[in-house]
Protein backbone atom coordinates (compact mmCIF):
# COMPACT_ATOMS: atom_id res chain seq x y z
CA UNK A 1 0.00 0.00 0.00
CA UNK A 2 1.39 2.94 -1.03
CA UNK A 3 1.77 6.54 1.28
CA UNK A 4 -1.15 8.26 -0.56
CA UNK A 5 -3.61 5.00 -0.08
CA UNK A 6 -3.07 5.06 3.28
CA UNK A 7 -3.62 9.09 3.62
CA UNK A 8 -7.34 8.09 1.92
CA UNK A 9 -7.96 4.87 4.06
CA UNK A 10 -7.18 7.35 7.30
CA UNK A 11 -9.11 10.32 5.74
CA UNK A 12 -12.39 8.09 4.87
CA UNK A 13 -12.12 6.55 8.38
CA UNK A 14 -11.94 10.01 10.07
CA UNK A 15 -14.77 11.12 8.25
CA UNK A 16 -16.45 7.94 9.38
CA UNK A 17 -15.61 8.56 12.84
CA UNK A 18 -16.45 12.47 12.78
CA UNK A 19 -19.80 11.72 11.10
CA UNK A 20 -20.79 9.20 13.27
CA UNK A 21 -19.89 11.63 16.32
CA UNK A 22 -21.92 14.46 14.56
CA UNK A 23 -24.91 11.69 14.57
CA UNK A 24 -24.56 10.82 18.14
CA UNK A 25 -24.14 14.48 19.10
CA UNK A 26 -27.55 15.65 17.63
CA UNK A 27 -28.76 12.77 18.71
CA UNK A 28 -28.07 13.81 22.34
CA UNK A 29 -29.12 17.18 21.45
CA UNK A 30 -32.39 16.37 20.41
CA UNK A 31 -32.99 14.66 23.00
CA UNK A 32 -32.28 17.38 25.64
CA UNK A 33 -34.23 19.73 23.40
CA UNK A 34 -36.68 17.62 24.13
CA UNK A 35 -36.78 17.39 27.71
CA UNK A 36 -36.42 21.29 27.61
CA UNK A 37 -39.66 21.36 25.76
CA UNK A 38 -41.59 19.14 27.88
CA UNK A 39 -41.21 21.11 30.82
CA UNK A 40 -41.42 24.77 29.52
CA UNK A 41 -44.51 24.04 26.51
CA UNK A 42 -48.32 23.96 26.73
CA UNK A 43 -49.42 21.01 24.92
CA UNK A 44 -52.58 18.82 23.98
CA UNK A 45 -53.66 16.05 22.95
CA UNK A 46 -54.69 12.27 22.03
CA UNK A 47 -52.10 9.92 23.66
CA UNK A 48 -52.26 6.08 23.76
CA UNK A 49 -50.33 3.55 26.01
CA UNK A 50 -50.14 -0.17 24.70
CA UNK A 51 -48.96 -2.32 27.58
CA UNK A 52 -49.43 -5.58 28.94
CA UNK A 53 -51.56 -5.82 25.61
CA UNK A 54 -53.66 -3.37 26.61
CA UNK A 55 -54.45 -0.47 24.84
CA UNK A 56 -55.37 2.31 26.81
CA UNK A 57 -56.38 6.08 24.78
CA UNK A 58 -56.18 9.25 27.01
CA UNK A 59 -56.96 12.61 26.59
CA UNK A 60 -53.56 14.35 27.49
CA UNK A 61 -52.90 18.56 29.04
CA UNK A 62 -49.04 19.67 29.92
CA UNK A 63 -49.75 22.87 31.47
CA UNK A 64 -46.65 25.24 32.24
CA UNK A 65 -46.34 28.70 33.77
CA UNK A 66 -43.01 30.15 35.44
CA UNK A 67 -41.12 27.06 36.28
CA UNK A 68 -44.41 25.27 37.17
CA UNK A 69 -45.83 22.14 36.26
CA UNK A 70 -49.17 20.36 35.31
CA UNK A 71 -50.05 16.87 33.92
CA UNK A 72 -53.74 15.44 33.33
CA UNK A 73 -54.45 12.33 31.84
CA UNK A 74 -58.36 11.93 31.30
CA UNK A 75 -59.46 8.18 30.28
CA UNK A 76 -61.62 7.70 27.21
CA UNK A 77 -62.55 4.10 27.81
CA UNK A 78 -63.21 2.49 31.13
CA UNK A 79 -62.47 2.60 34.08
CA UNK A 80 -63.09 5.94 33.94
CA UNK A 81 -60.48 7.73 35.70
CA UNK A 82 -58.33 11.50 35.51
CA UNK A 83 -55.25 11.68 36.48
CA UNK A 84 -53.16 14.45 37.57
CA UNK A 85 -49.23 14.95 38.42
CA UNK A 86 -49.06 18.48 40.31
CA UNK A 87 -44.82 18.58 40.84
CA UNK A 88 -44.41 15.33 43.21
CA UNK A 89 -48.20 14.31 43.61
CA UNK A 90 -49.94 11.94 41.32
CA UNK A 91 -53.76 12.41 41.88
CA UNK A 92 -56.06 9.59 40.33
CA UNK A 93 -60.01 10.17 40.46
CA UNK A 94 -61.65 6.83 39.61
CA UNK A 95 -65.30 8.24 38.43
CA UNK A 96 -67.65 5.57 38.74
CA UNK A 97 -66.51 4.49 42.39
CA UNK A 98 -65.26 8.25 43.47
CA UNK A 99 -62.34 6.33 44.55
CA UNK A 100 -59.20 8.72 44.96
CA UNK A 101 -55.44 7.73 45.44
CA UNK A 102 -53.26 10.53 46.04
CA UNK A 103 -49.62 9.28 45.40
CA UNK A 104 -46.24 10.77 46.15
CA UNK A 105 -43.86 10.62 43.61
CA UNK A 106 -40.93 12.68 43.64
CA UNK A 107 -38.71 10.73 41.57
CA UNK A 108 -40.96 10.76 38.65
CA UNK A 109 -42.15 13.81 36.33
CA UNK A 110 -43.71 12.50 33.40
CA UNK A 111 -46.41 10.05 32.17
CA UNK A 112 -44.93 10.00 28.79
CA UNK A 113 -41.30 9.30 29.14
CA UNK A 114 -38.56 9.86 31.71
CA UNK A 115 -35.81 11.11 30.47
CA UNK A 116 -32.28 12.21 32.70
CA UNK A 117 -31.47 15.93 32.90
CA UNK A 118 -27.90 14.82 32.32
CA UNK A 119 -28.04 12.71 29.45
CA UNK A 120 -24.04 13.04 28.74
CA UNK A 121 -22.88 10.84 31.29
CA UNK A 122 -24.91 7.66 29.97
CA UNK A 123 -22.63 7.60 27.08
CA UNK A 124 -20.84 4.00 28.91
CA UNK A 125 -24.29 2.03 28.64
CA UNK A 126 -26.70 3.75 26.06
CA UNK A 127 -25.37 5.01 22.45
CA UNK A 128 -27.71 8.11 21.44
CA UNK A 129 -28.18 8.30 17.62
CA UNK A 130 -30.82 9.66 15.27
CA UNK A 131 -31.66 6.82 12.91
CA UNK A 132 -34.53 8.09 11.03
CA UNK A 133 -37.00 10.47 9.81
CA UNK A 134 -40.94 9.72 10.26
CA UNK A 135 -43.99 11.31 10.93
CA UNK A 136 -46.06 10.35 13.92
CA UNK A 137 -49.31 12.24 13.88
CA UNK A 138 -48.83 13.69 10.45
CA UNK A 139 -45.57 15.96 12.06
CA UNK A 140 -42.43 15.19 10.91
CA UNK A 141 -39.94 14.09 13.41
CA UNK A 142 -36.67 12.86 14.37
CA UNK A 143 -36.35 9.06 15.23
CA UNK A 144 -33.78 8.94 18.33
CA UNK A 145 -32.25 5.49 19.46
CA UNK A 146 -31.64 5.21 22.80
CA UNK A 147 -29.35 1.72 22.12
CA UNK A 148 -28.34 -0.06 25.13
CA UNK A 149 -24.58 -1.49 25.28
CA UNK A 150 -25.07 -4.55 27.04
CA UNK A 151 -27.71 -6.65 27.90
CA UNK A 152 -28.92 -5.64 31.59
CA UNK A 153 -31.59 -2.90 29.80
CA UNK A 154 -34.18 -2.07 26.92
CA UNK A 155 -33.24 -0.21 24.01
CA UNK A 156 -35.75 2.53 23.18
CA UNK A 157 -36.91 4.85 20.36
CA UNK A 158 -38.12 8.48 20.73
CA UNK A 159 -39.53 9.72 17.30
CA UNK A 160 -39.23 13.99 18.44
CA UNK A 161 -41.11 15.97 16.38
CA UNK A 162 -38.92 18.62 14.48
CA UNK A 163 -39.71 22.03 14.95
CA UNK A 164 -41.32 22.06 19.06
CA UNK A 165 -39.24 18.79 19.99
CA UNK A 166 -42.04 17.23 21.62
CA UNK A 167 -42.13 13.57 22.09
CA UNK A 168 -44.41 11.96 19.93
CA UNK A 169 -44.20 8.11 20.65
CA UNK A 170 -42.15 5.71 22.55
CA UNK A 171 -41.15 2.64 22.03
CA UNK A 172 -39.38 -0.05 24.58
CA UNK A 173 -37.71 -3.19 22.31
CA UNK A 174 -36.37 -6.36 24.25
CA UNK A 175 -32.83 -7.68 22.67
CA UNK A 176 -34.27 -9.47 19.64
CA UNK A 177 -36.13 -5.94 18.57
CA UNK A 178 -39.62 -6.67 19.56
CA UNK A 179 -41.79 -3.78 20.88
CA UNK A 180 -42.55 -4.47 24.37
CA UNK A 181 -44.33 -0.88 25.24
CA UNK A 182 -45.58 1.77 23.09
CA UNK A 183 -47.09 5.27 24.11
CA UNK A 184 -47.69 7.09 20.64
CA UNK A 185 -49.78 10.75 20.63
CA UNK A 186 -52.40 10.56 17.46
CA UNK A 187 -52.72 14.59 17.64
CA UNK A 188 -50.88 16.64 19.39
CA UNK A 189 -51.15 20.79 19.23
CA UNK A 190 -49.25 23.41 21.03
CA UNK A 191 -51.09 26.43 22.89
CA UNK A 192 -49.79 29.54 24.26
CA UNK A 193 -51.50 29.20 27.82
CA UNK A 194 -53.62 26.10 29.12
CA UNK A 195 -55.06 26.28 32.36
CA UNK A 196 -54.18 24.68 35.73
CA UNK A 197 -56.60 22.58 37.62
CA UNK A 198 -56.87 23.49 40.90
CA UNK A 199 -57.43 19.74 42.99
CA UNK A 200 -58.28 19.98 46.29
CA UNK A 201 -59.26 16.32 47.41
CA UNK A 202 -60.52 16.37 50.84
CA UNK A 203 -57.76 14.30 52.48
CA UNK A 204 -59.74 13.19 55.38
CA UNK A 205 -62.60 11.86 53.16
CA UNK A 206 -63.43 7.94 53.17
CA UNK A 207 -62.62 7.21 49.96
CA UNK A 208 -59.08 8.79 49.63
CA UNK A 209 -56.52 6.41 49.90
CA UNK A 210 -53.32 8.13 50.70
CA UNK A 211 -49.66 6.52 49.34
CA UNK A 212 -47.69 9.02 51.30
CA UNK A 213 -43.90 8.12 50.41
CA UNK A 214 -41.59 8.04 53.58
CA UNK A 215 -38.86 10.64 53.31
CA UNK A 216 -36.24 8.82 51.88
CA UNK A 217 -33.82 7.19 54.14
CA UNK A 218 -30.10 6.20 53.78
CA UNK A 219 -29.48 3.10 52.42
CA UNK A 220 -27.31 2.12 55.17
CA UNK A 221 -30.15 1.44 56.94
CA UNK A 222 -31.34 -1.43 54.80
CA UNK A 223 -31.51 -4.94 56.28
CA UNK A 224 -29.53 -6.05 53.45
CA UNK A 225 -27.17 -5.10 50.53
CA UNK A 226 -27.14 -5.29 46.94
CA UNK A 227 -24.11 -6.93 45.95
CA UNK A 228 -25.07 -7.62 42.28
CA UNK A 229 -25.38 -3.87 40.80
CA UNK A 230 -25.46 -4.10 36.72
CA UNK A 231 -23.22 -0.82 35.36
CA UNK A 232 -25.00 2.64 35.38
CA UNK A 233 -27.66 1.51 37.74
CA UNK A 234 -27.70 4.11 41.27
CA UNK A 235 -29.32 4.28 44.47
CA UNK A 236 -32.40 6.44 43.79
CA UNK A 237 -33.60 6.43 46.90
CA UNK A 238 -34.64 4.00 50.07
CA UNK A 239 -37.88 4.00 52.04
CA UNK A 240 -39.28 1.86 54.58
CA UNK A 241 -43.20 1.86 54.70
CA UNK A 242 -46.25 -0.06 55.66
CA UNK A 243 -47.99 -1.98 52.06
CA UNK A 244 -50.71 -4.43 51.43
CA UNK A 245 -54.07 -4.28 53.25
CA UNK A 246 -52.10 -4.95 56.41
CA UNK A 247 -49.93 -2.38 56.77
CA UNK A 248 -47.24 -4.68 56.57
CA UNK A 249 -43.93 -2.41 56.39
CA UNK A 250 -41.09 -3.17 53.86
CA UNK A 251 -38.43 -2.40 52.95
CA UNK A 252 -37.78 -0.48 49.28
CA UNK A 253 -35.01 0.48 47.33
CA UNK A 254 -34.95 1.87 43.80
CA UNK A 255 -32.38 1.73 41.91
CA UNK A 256 -31.96 3.28 38.19
CA UNK A 257 -29.62 3.90 35.21
CA UNK A 258 -31.03 7.46 34.03
CA UNK A 259 -34.32 5.79 31.91
CA UNK A 260 -35.17 2.13 33.64
CA UNK A 261 -35.50 1.61 36.90
CA UNK A 262 -35.40 -1.26 39.67
CA UNK A 263 -37.28 -1.87 43.05
CA UNK A 264 -35.74 -3.81 45.65
CA UNK A 265 -38.36 -4.57 48.31
CA UNK A 266 -38.10 -7.24 51.25
CA UNK A 267 -40.66 -8.01 53.59
CA UNK A 268 -41.31 -10.79 55.89
CA UNK A 269 -41.75 -14.46 54.66
CA UNK A 270 -45.41 -14.77 53.46
CA UNK A 271 -47.02 -18.00 51.76
CA UNK A 272 -48.33 -15.25 48.88
CA UNK A 273 -45.30 -14.47 47.04
CA UNK A 274 -43.80 -17.53 45.32
CA UNK A 275 -40.23 -17.60 44.45
CA UNK A 276 -39.12 -17.46 40.99
CA UNK A 277 -39.97 -15.05 37.57
CA UNK A 278 -43.19 -13.41 36.74
CA UNK A 279 -43.61 -10.74 33.83
CA UNK A 280 -45.82 -8.50 32.14
CA UNK A 281 -45.14 -6.95 29.06
CA UNK A 282 -41.55 -4.92 30.10
CA UNK A 283 -41.96 -4.96 33.84
CA UNK A 284 -40.17 -8.43 35.50
CA UNK A 285 -40.09 -9.28 39.09
CA UNK A 286 -37.98 -12.27 40.36
CA UNK A 287 -38.88 -13.27 44.30
CA UNK A 288 -36.63 -15.38 46.08
CA UNK A 289 -36.58 -16.69 49.80
CA UNK A 290 -33.53 -15.32 52.52
CA UNK A 291 -33.85 -16.63 55.73
CA UNK A 292 -37.42 -15.28 57.20
CA UNK A 293 -37.43 -12.63 54.70
CA UNK A 294 -39.36 -12.82 51.05
CA UNK A 295 -36.94 -10.37 48.64
CA UNK A 296 -38.45 -8.93 45.25
CA UNK A 297 -36.75 -7.59 42.78
CA UNK A 298 -39.14 -5.20 40.04
CA UNK A 299 -38.11 -3.47 37.26
CA UNK A 300 -38.90 -2.25 33.29
CA UNK A 301 -35.12 -4.31 32.48
CA UNK A 302 -35.37 -8.01 31.08
CA UNK A 303 -35.69 -10.99 33.14
CA UNK A 304 -31.92 -12.27 33.54
CA UNK A 305 -30.79 -8.63 35.23
CA UNK A 306 -34.21 -8.36 38.22
CA UNK A 307 -32.67 -12.50 38.27
CA UNK A 308 -29.18 -11.18 38.67
CA UNK A 309 -29.58 -8.65 41.27
CA UNK A 310 -32.17 -10.26 43.12
CA UNK A 311 -29.63 -13.37 43.20
CA UNK A 312 -26.49 -10.80 44.78
CA UNK A 313 -29.43 -9.56 47.50
CA UNK A 314 -27.56 -10.39 50.95
CA UNK A 315 -29.10 -9.84 54.51
CA UNK A 316 -27.23 -7.98 56.64
CA UNK A 317 -25.76 -9.93 59.95
CA UNK A 318 -26.91 -13.32 58.25
CA UNK A 319 -23.63 -15.67 57.41
CA UNK A 320 -23.61 -17.50 54.06
CA UNK B 1 -138.67 -48.67 -27.13
CA UNK B 2 -137.37 -44.88 -26.04
CA UNK B 3 -138.88 -45.39 -22.81
CA UNK B 4 -137.54 -48.30 -22.09
CA UNK B 5 -134.52 -46.62 -22.24
CA UNK B 6 -134.92 -43.92 -20.60
CA UNK B 7 -135.90 -45.93 -18.17
CA UNK B 8 -132.69 -48.19 -18.14
CA UNK B 9 -130.20 -44.42 -17.95
CA UNK B 10 -132.64 -44.09 -14.95
CA UNK B 11 -131.53 -47.56 -13.59
CA UNK B 12 -128.04 -47.01 -14.22
CA UNK B 13 -127.49 -43.47 -12.83
CA UNK B 14 -129.55 -44.52 -9.38
CA UNK B 15 -126.73 -48.11 -10.00
CA UNK B 16 -130.14 -50.23 -9.73
CA UNK B 17 -129.59 -51.86 -13.51
CA UNK B 18 -127.94 -55.63 -13.31
CA UNK B 19 -123.99 -55.76 -15.69
CA UNK B 20 -125.69 -57.51 -18.46
CA UNK B 21 -127.93 -54.68 -19.59
CA UNK B 22 -125.49 -51.69 -17.70
CA UNK B 23 -123.11 -53.01 -21.24
CA UNK B 24 -126.09 -53.24 -23.15
CA UNK B 25 -126.86 -49.84 -22.04
CA UNK B 26 -123.18 -48.82 -23.16
CA UNK B 27 -123.22 -49.95 -26.49
CA UNK B 28 -126.74 -48.64 -27.16
CA UNK B 29 -125.30 -45.35 -26.35
CA UNK B 30 -122.37 -45.52 -28.69
CA UNK B 31 -124.59 -46.34 -31.09
CA UNK B 32 -127.09 -43.23 -30.65
CA UNK B 33 -125.74 -39.95 -30.42
CA UNK B 34 -128.31 -38.35 -28.25
CA UNK B 35 -128.48 -40.85 -25.61
CA UNK B 36 -125.33 -40.06 -23.91
CA UNK B 37 -126.47 -36.31 -23.75
CA UNK B 38 -129.92 -37.47 -22.39
CA UNK B 39 -128.11 -39.03 -19.35
CA UNK B 40 -126.09 -36.09 -18.60
CA UNK B 41 -129.58 -34.35 -18.60
CA UNK B 42 -131.01 -37.06 -16.23
CA UNK B 43 -127.18 -37.05 -14.19
CA UNK B 44 -128.01 -33.46 -13.85
CA UNK B 45 -131.45 -33.71 -12.45
CA UNK B 46 -130.69 -36.47 -9.94
CA UNK B 47 -128.15 -34.45 -8.72
CA UNK B 48 -130.36 -31.45 -8.03
CA UNK B 49 -132.76 -33.49 -6.48
CA UNK B 50 -130.55 -35.26 -4.00
CA UNK B 51 -128.51 -32.49 -2.75
CA UNK B 52 -128.93 -28.37 -2.82
CA UNK B 53 -125.96 -27.57 -5.07
CA UNK B 54 -125.63 -28.15 -8.35
CA UNK B 55 -122.23 -27.93 -10.57
CA UNK B 56 -123.40 -27.91 -14.09
CA UNK B 57 -120.75 -29.92 -15.81
CA UNK B 58 -120.19 -29.51 -19.90
CA UNK B 59 -121.67 -32.51 -21.72
CA UNK B 60 -118.26 -32.79 -23.82
CA UNK B 61 -116.12 -32.54 -20.31
CA UNK B 62 -114.92 -36.33 -20.55
CA UNK B 63 -113.95 -36.27 -23.93
CA UNK B 64 -111.93 -32.91 -23.50
CA UNK B 65 -109.92 -34.74 -20.67
CA UNK B 66 -109.33 -37.55 -23.16
CA UNK B 67 -108.42 -35.31 -25.79
CA UNK B 68 -105.69 -33.36 -23.64
CA UNK B 69 -104.58 -37.05 -21.97
CA UNK B 70 -103.74 -37.81 -26.18
CA UNK B 71 -102.02 -34.68 -26.42
CA UNK B 72 -99.38 -34.84 -23.52
CA UNK B 73 -95.88 -35.22 -24.88
CA UNK B 74 -94.32 -38.81 -24.70
CA UNK B 75 -90.95 -38.58 -23.08
CA UNK B 76 -88.02 -40.47 -24.59
CA UNK B 77 -85.08 -39.97 -21.89
CA UNK B 78 -84.75 -42.90 -20.36
CA UNK B 79 -86.61 -43.27 -16.87
CA UNK B 80 -86.12 -44.05 -13.31
CA UNK B 81 -85.62 -47.66 -12.11
CA UNK B 82 -88.70 -47.79 -9.93
CA UNK B 83 -87.38 -47.77 -6.46
CA UNK B 84 -87.27 -51.30 -5.15
CA UNK B 85 -89.27 -51.96 -1.35
CA UNK B 86 -86.26 -52.42 0.36
CA UNK B 87 -85.12 -49.21 -0.66
CA UNK B 88 -88.59 -47.72 0.43
CA UNK B 89 -88.33 -49.34 3.43
CA UNK B 90 -84.78 -48.46 4.39
CA UNK B 91 -85.80 -44.25 2.92
CA UNK B 92 -88.65 -44.51 5.64
CA UNK B 93 -86.37 -45.32 8.29
CA UNK B 94 -84.16 -42.96 7.47
CA UNK B 95 -87.34 -40.11 7.34
CA UNK B 96 -88.29 -41.27 10.58
CA UNK B 97 -85.06 -41.32 12.53
CA UNK B 98 -84.23 -37.47 10.84
CA UNK B 99 -87.35 -36.22 11.95
CA UNK B 100 -87.19 -37.65 15.57
CA UNK B 101 -83.13 -36.06 15.72
CA UNK B 102 -84.74 -32.80 14.52
CA UNK B 103 -87.71 -33.04 16.98
CA UNK B 104 -85.31 -33.74 20.04
CA UNK B 105 -82.89 -30.77 19.17
CA UNK B 106 -86.61 -28.56 18.98
CA UNK B 107 -87.45 -29.98 22.64
CA UNK B 108 -83.98 -29.34 23.87
CA UNK B 109 -83.45 -26.06 22.38
CA UNK B 110 -86.76 -25.12 23.93
CA UNK B 111 -85.68 -26.23 27.30
CA UNK B 112 -82.36 -24.43 26.87
CA UNK B 113 -84.45 -21.36 26.01
CA UNK B 114 -86.15 -21.99 29.32
CA UNK B 115 -83.17 -22.44 31.33
CA UNK B 116 -81.61 -19.46 29.73
CA UNK B 117 -84.84 -17.55 30.72
CA UNK B 118 -84.80 -18.37 34.16
CA UNK B 119 -80.90 -17.71 34.47
CA UNK B 120 -81.39 -14.38 33.18
CA UNK B 121 -84.32 -13.90 35.60
CA UNK B 122 -82.26 -15.28 38.29
CA UNK B 123 -79.01 -13.21 37.68
CA UNK B 124 -81.32 -10.64 37.54
CA UNK B 125 -82.25 -10.86 41.15
CA UNK B 126 -78.27 -11.60 42.01
CA UNK B 127 -75.00 -9.37 42.62
CA UNK B 128 -72.89 -9.43 39.63
CA UNK B 129 -69.35 -11.51 40.03
CA UNK B 130 -66.97 -11.97 37.62
CA UNK B 131 -66.00 -15.33 36.01
CA UNK B 132 -62.99 -16.07 37.41
CA UNK B 133 -61.09 -18.84 35.74
CA UNK B 134 -58.84 -21.58 37.87
CA UNK B 135 -55.14 -19.98 36.79
CA UNK B 136 -56.77 -16.68 37.48
CA UNK B 137 -57.70 -17.56 40.85
CA UNK B 138 -54.61 -19.11 41.67
CA UNK B 139 -52.93 -16.14 40.61
CA UNK B 140 -55.08 -13.32 42.15
CA UNK B 141 -53.38 -12.76 45.44
CA UNK B 142 -49.70 -12.63 43.89
CA UNK B 143 -51.07 -10.33 41.41
CA UNK B 144 -52.45 -7.99 43.80
CA UNK B 145 -49.04 -8.02 45.93
CA UNK B 146 -46.90 -7.73 42.88
CA UNK B 147 -49.08 -4.77 41.65
CA UNK B 148 -48.89 -3.17 44.94
CA UNK B 149 -45.36 -3.50 44.32
CA UNK B 150 -45.87 -1.63 40.88
CA UNK B 151 -47.44 0.96 42.18
CA UNK B 152 -44.91 1.64 44.41
CA UNK B 153 -42.05 1.03 41.42
CA UNK B 154 -44.39 3.76 38.91
CA UNK B 155 -47.29 5.16 38.05
CA UNK B 156 -48.19 2.96 35.12
CA UNK B 157 -50.76 1.56 37.16
CA UNK B 158 -52.64 4.95 36.92
CA UNK B 159 -52.52 4.85 33.22
CA UNK B 160 -53.09 1.43 32.10
CA UNK B 161 -55.05 -0.46 35.27
CA UNK B 162 -53.41 -3.32 36.50
CA UNK B 163 -51.13 -5.54 35.21
CA UNK B 164 -51.28 -9.00 34.82
CA UNK B 165 -48.28 -10.96 35.51
CA UNK B 166 -47.55 -14.24 34.59
CA UNK B 167 -44.96 -16.58 35.24
CA UNK B 168 -41.87 -15.72 32.96
CA UNK B 169 -41.58 -19.47 31.83
CA UNK B 170 -44.84 -19.79 30.78
CA UNK B 171 -44.77 -16.60 28.91
CA UNK B 172 -41.59 -17.31 27.26
CA UNK B 173 -42.50 -20.94 26.04
CA UNK B 174 -45.95 -18.86 24.45
CA UNK B 175 -43.02 -16.45 22.54
CA UNK B 176 -41.02 -19.45 21.34
CA UNK B 177 -41.06 -18.81 17.65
Amino acid sequence: MTVLNRFFVVLLFSIGRVLADEAEVNGLHVLMKMTHAMEVLNYQGTVAFLRNGKLEPMKYVHAAKKGVEQERLSSLNSPMREIIRDSNRVSCLYKDTQQIVIDHRPFERSFLVDIPRKLDNLGAIYQFEIVGEEDVAMLPSYVVAIQAKDNFRYSRKIWIEKRQFLPLKVVIYDRTGESLEQVVFTEIEVKDALPFVDINFSETAPQVQHIRQQRSQSSAQAPFVVTNIPQGFREIFFTRRPMHKTGQLVDHLLLSDGFASVSVYMENKNGVMKSGLQTAGAVNSSSRTIGDSQITVMGEVPAETVNYIAEGIKLKGLKD
Amino acid sequence: MPEDLNQKISQFLDNELDPVHALNLLKEMQLQSELPDKMHRYEAISHAMKTDFFILTKSDFSKKIHKQIQQEPIYLLPQHKPIKRRHKVIALAASIAIVAVIAERSMNHQTEQLQAASTLIAAQHQTYKPVVYPHQAEQRPLNTRINEYLQAHNSSVYTNGEANFQPFARVTTYSQK
